[in-house]
């Protein structure tokens, strides 16, 4: 049921257990030339592997700016995962070198802001292993689930805007 | 007059007189007869209207990034901070290197506060300044001093580190609860010169024009990480801030990361790139 998530009502984080009901919402950005394919592989593989996680896309790993990151988490997703080709393995030669520089600095502010480091994760996967890919998805999956829903920055309008800090 | 001024006033009478520069961009006394304000100087004139002193708060290298004036070439009278912001512009290549940079021995800024009661207090930067001597400057006005020990930076983020995830999350969501997004943090910082900022892109409307809570945040999360290995801690965003959002916290987050991992502070040495613009293959940072 894929309502399911939006209607369950969220507690505070750490209160609910991983149950039939909740899952956790993930984001993976995932390289076209290496963990996309892996993606493939586990599909083709009948590899099983939670349907929490909605990838997306992207050239490379290069291509993740921060800023799809921290839109994802804006938007309210519980985790987002970024796979691509391990190092040395890159179609781009070297985007995932900056990737992984980018990748601990942010997680490093994100956790700052109070969003645990154990949400945003970085794996390489290559295009043969579809195995690696369903367990990083089953593990990250459980990780994120044992942490419970992410309070995402309250959507709705600020005090200012309501009026109440007018006076 | 301190012998600041008087070196100042003489050496862009100089460069004005000698036609090396069009102008210099410095502090004048401003209209409430204390703070500084900034002030361009054309002539010779008009150069002995210069003053230095501690209240020349503002990073005068924001100037030299405005695109009407590409093709000018221009003095800079600048703070040891200020002159880091010279070196990571420079790096980044946002004027010729003909900029001619005065540098001013900086006797430390005092905090200035909108409600009044001036207090004589350093600011928080200035309290942990190691660098009093402005490093690679075309023209040095003071006498050079010996540093002082390397204090710690960082002290003030300790607090909220140790706290967890959540009460951190809801420390930041009371924060941005009150920023306007008036975006002046973005327009004071040398560093943010963006033709189009993602702030106000509307296609893709990354952060959407409502001053809502989760634009907001969007906002000051990539705000912040567009400076990463940038920022050069001058902490002129946290003074402009209307509603007084702790932004220094934030960069100063990143820049103690930076350090700790990449070795690195911005602009304090021109033959490094920037962390982000480069790697090491062989580093395995803290990942498998
Ligand atoms: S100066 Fe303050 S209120 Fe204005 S955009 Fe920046 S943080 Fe928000
Ligand atoms: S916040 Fe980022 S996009 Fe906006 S001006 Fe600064 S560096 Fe550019
Ligand atoms: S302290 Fe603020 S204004 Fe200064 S360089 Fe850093 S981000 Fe820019």
């Amino acid at each position: 049921m894929a309502q399911s998530t939006a209607d369950t009502p969220r507690t505070r984080a750490g209160q609910v257990e991983p149950t039939a009901i909740w899952q956790p919402r993930l984001v993976g950005f995932l390289c076209n030339w290496c963990s996309f394919a892996g993606a493939d592989m586990a599909g083709t593989s009948r590899l099983t592997y939670p349907a929490a996680i909605r990838i997306i896309r992207v050239p490379c790993t290069g291509r993740v700016d921060p800023l799809f990151v921290a839109k994802a988490f804006q938007r309210g997703a519980d985790g987002v995962l970024v796979a691509g080709c391990h190092p040395g393995d890159c179609h781009y030669a070297e985007g995932n070198y900056y990737m992984r520089r980018r990748y601990v600095l942010l997680r490093d502010l994100l956790e700052f802001l109070g969003i645990e480091r154990e949400r945003f994760h970085l794996e390489w996967v290559s295009a043969s292993e579809g195995k690696k890919f369903a367990r990083v998805v089953s593990e990250f999956t459980s990780q994120v689930a044992a942490l419970g829903p992410r309070e995402p920055p309250r959507q709705g309008p600020t005090e200012l805007e309501a009026g109440t800090s007018n006076e | 007059m301190s012998d600041l001024v008087t070196g100042i006033r003489a050496q862009v009478r100089d460069l004005l007189a000698r036609r090396r520069v069009e102008y210099v961009v410095g502090y004048e006394t401003g209209s409430d007869g204390v703070n500084a304000r900034p002030f361009f100087a054309y002539t010779t004139e008009e150069a002995d209207r210069l003053v230095f002193d501690n209240t020349c708060t503002h990073n005068l290298t924001k100037y030299l990034v405005e695109p009407e004036r590409r093709g000018s070439t221009i003095g800079v009278v600048v703070k040891p901070c200020d002159a880091r912001s010279l070196t990571v512009l420079l790096a980044e290549h946002k004027f010729p290197r003909d900029v001619v940079a005065i540098g001013v021995v900086c006797p430390g800024i005092v905090q200035r506060t909108r409600e009044g009661g001036d207090g004589e207090a350093p600011q928080a930067r200035c309290q942990v300044c190691d660098q009093h001597t402005p490093p690679a400057c075309d023209i040095l006005v003071g006498e050079a001093t010996a540093e002082g020990p390397v204090l710690d930076q960082f002290a003030r983020l300790a607090p909220l580190e140790a706290q967890s995830a959540a009460e951190r999350s809801a420390f930041w969501s009371q924060q941005f609860e009150r920023c306007l997004r008036c975006y002046a943090c973005r327009q004071t910082c040398p560093q943010c010169y963006c033709d189009e900022c993602f702030a106000e892109a509307l296609d893709p409307e990354w952060v959407g024009v409502r001053i809502g809570r989760a634009e907001n945040w969007l906002f000051h999360a990539i705000r912040c990480f567009h400076l990463a290995g940038r920022c050069i801690g001058c902490d002129e965003c946290e003074r402009v801030c209307p509603v007084k959002i702790p932004l220094g916290l934030l960069n100063r987050k990143l820049r103690k990361e930076v350090l700790d991992r990449f070795e690195y502070r911005a602009g304090t040495r021109s033959d490094e790139r920037p962390p982000l613009e480069t790697f090491r293959k062989e580093e395995k940072l803290d990942l498998a």
